[in-house]
């Protein structure tokens, strides 16, 4: 029965990425010592013959073959558990399919677990890919405000905050200008400068230290610097060794959606590569 | 949930196959309506984005809001004035219900196909679905408050004056917009799986616009055919709207309380359809 009620405390936190939430819940993580994510027996499940179909003689075709499709389940992540405490910064390595940003967009909502929980305390900052949302016709200054509240960030927080998104995303003469004349480097560092703009309590990463050119990375490093020294607890998922070393304290080590390995980065990183070399073929298939 | 796990050491757990029957969807668990007032924000930017976009690129923008019911006036009076021309102000009479259907027909047919239109964005960021139709019965109410101003003028211009019937006005209005959000979540919940839905709506609107009394008064219609009326959740959604407008006195009451009712119950099984399959929806857009 306390598990209902905790599941219910546990849905709100996530519902709820507005800032003012945020400052309101970073007392009580601070106060209280529990992990800022909760990963509990997590899977996902798919139902092959239920994707997909989007015509109706598509499925009328598909349901006379129920007894043969109805097998065709695919589990992107199983059994999958851990927790991250404040202030941690986890890597999740593994090979193409394996899973990795699945579980970051579970965690950060958008797809939900088929079983398991998933505990997020405080708000969370999704840098999956950037800009998702910005609308082409839009001016880049109306684009902030659309893109901030589907993030969901008040208002008034963006009207306070936009000289210094514009200014870091150096866009000053182009914010009235509609986002199609933008390049794509341009709205890449539009997107970084509005979703970083206020610190998030958890960051997910997905490989995107590829934003912009060579000076503006330089500023996203100095940002995430910035982000690791004030304890912003990070996930990040990446093909790149020394970045994940560089990173991340602990490390998971997924495949085919189970995790293989957790731990201490240098052991977890060495295993992969140890699989990577003893397996080079096997690294894409599916079960 | 026995199952104890540790953290920070190699683990490798074992695998037990999970009952497919359990679960616990944390991310569309909690109430939606709350959820939709906490993304207040995001839904003011949609509809302000629709509202302004629409007529980007154009040189008449925003006019043509006022401007396109005013053409299509301009053809029903035209071609209809030799046969309903005996009903005083025949153009008031089409436009006031025209207007209602406008409402009703954009908001549907664009609400039952946004979620599919904003999948880029469901892809990528957690955002509770349900906004999308929200915003865009929404922003088609905004832009019938909007025409309003042009269809007070042409009532003066014409001598027909207004008084306190129009506040009546609100009644109807809520009721036309909750029917229409109510039919954008119950189709668009299909139309997420099955992408036919929407062709067939599109076929089916004009059908429908056809069978209800707009641009033709409801007597015309056949003895044997009158119960198509009652059937017809628009015939008294548009009448108690155009009644206040057009002649000035409040709308039959039993229409008014007929439309209140289908509108609200037709919201509630959208919401509760929308809700129930919305955890799928990302497999699908």
């Amino acid at each position: 029965m306390s598990r209902s009620g905790k599941l219910g405390q546990a849905s709100r936190l996530l519902r709820l990425p507005g800032v003012d939430q945020a400052t309101q819940d970073h007392a009580s993580i601070l106060s209280s010592d529990r992990p800022v994510l909760e990963i509990r027996d997590l899977s996902i499940r798919l139902l092959l013959h239920r994707e997909r179909t989007t015509s109706i003689r598509e499925y009328a075709i598909r349901v006379l073959q129920r007894r043969r499709v109805e097998r065709d389940q695919f589990w992107p992540l199983r059994e999958v558990s851990f927790e991250v405490n404040g202030g941690d910064r986890l890597g999740i390595i593994g090979p193409n399919g394996a899973g990795k940003s699945t579980l970051l967009k579970v965690i950060a909502g958008i797809i939900p677990p088929s079983v398991g929980r998933v505990v997020v305390r405080g708000r969370i900052a999704p840098l999956i890919e950037l800009g998702a949302g910005f609308d082409p016709y839009l001016t880049g200054r109306e684009n902030v405000f659309l893109y901030g509240s589907l993030l969901g960030f008040p208002q008034k927080e963006l009207e306070r905050r936009f000289d210094r998104i514009v200014t870091f995303a150096e866009m000053e003469e182009f914010i009235d200008v509609p986002l199609m004349n933008y390049s794509v480097g341009m709205s890449a560092r539009l997107g970084f400068a509005i979703a970083t703009t206020v610190e998030p309590d958890l960051l997910l990463l997905d490989e995107l230290f590829s934003v912009g050119d060579a000076a503006f990375q330089k500023k996203c490093e100095q940002r995430m610097e910035s982000f690791k020294a004030k304890g912003v607890t990070i996930l990040l998922v990446s093909h790149d060794m020394n970045l994940i070393r560089q990173t991340c304290s602990r490390t998971v080590f997924l495949q085919h959606g189970r995790i293989v390995a957790i731990g201490p980065t240098d052991e977890v990183v060495a295993e992969y590569q140890r699989f990577s070399a003893s397996s080079p073929s096997g690294q894409r298939t599916r079960p | 949930m026995t199952k104890a796990f540790s953290s920070g050491s190699s683990v490798s757990p074992e695998s037990v196959t999970p009952e497919p029957g359990i679960y616990l969807a944390e991310h569309c668990s909690s109430g939606p309506l709350l959820t939709l007032f906490r993304y207040r924000e995001l839904l003011r930017q949609l509809v302000i984005r629709e509202v302004k976009l629409r007529y980007k690129r154009s040189v008449l923008g925003f006019a043509w809001t006022v401007l396109n019911p005013l053409f299509a006036m301009a053809i029903f009076t035209m071609v209809f004035s030799r046969i309903f021309g005996d009903r005083p102000n025949y153009p008031l009479y089409v436009i006031t219900a025209l207007l209602g259907w406008n409402l009703f027909s954009l908001g549907t047919s664009r609400g039952l196909d946004s979620v599919v239109m904003n999948g880029p964005i469901i892809r990528k960021v957690f955002v509770p679905k349900v906004i999308f139709p929200v915003a865009s019965v929404a922003s088609q109410v905004v832009n019938f408050v909007f025409s309003l101003v042009p269809l007070f003028l042409f009532m003066v211009a014409i001598g027909v004056g207004f008084g306190r019937s129009l506040l009546w006005l609100p009644i109807p209005l809520l009721s036309l917009a909750c029917f229409a959000l109510g039919i954008a979540l119950l189709l668009g919940t299909f139309n997420v799986f099955f992408r036919d839905v929407k062709y067939f709506y599109e076929a089916g609107v004009l059908a429908w616009f056809y069978a209800t009394p707009i641009f033709y008064p409801p007597e015309i219609i056949p003895d044997t055919f009158k119960f198509l009326l009652y059937v017809n959740p628009m015939y008294a959604l548009l009448e108690s709207l155009r009644t206040p407008l057009y002649q000035g006195t409040a709308p039959r009451l039993d229409l008014l309380i007929l439309g209140l009712g289908i509108s609200v119950f037709t919201l509630l099984l959208g919401w509760a359809i929308f809700h129930r399959f919305e955890g799928r929806f990302i497999h699908y857009v």
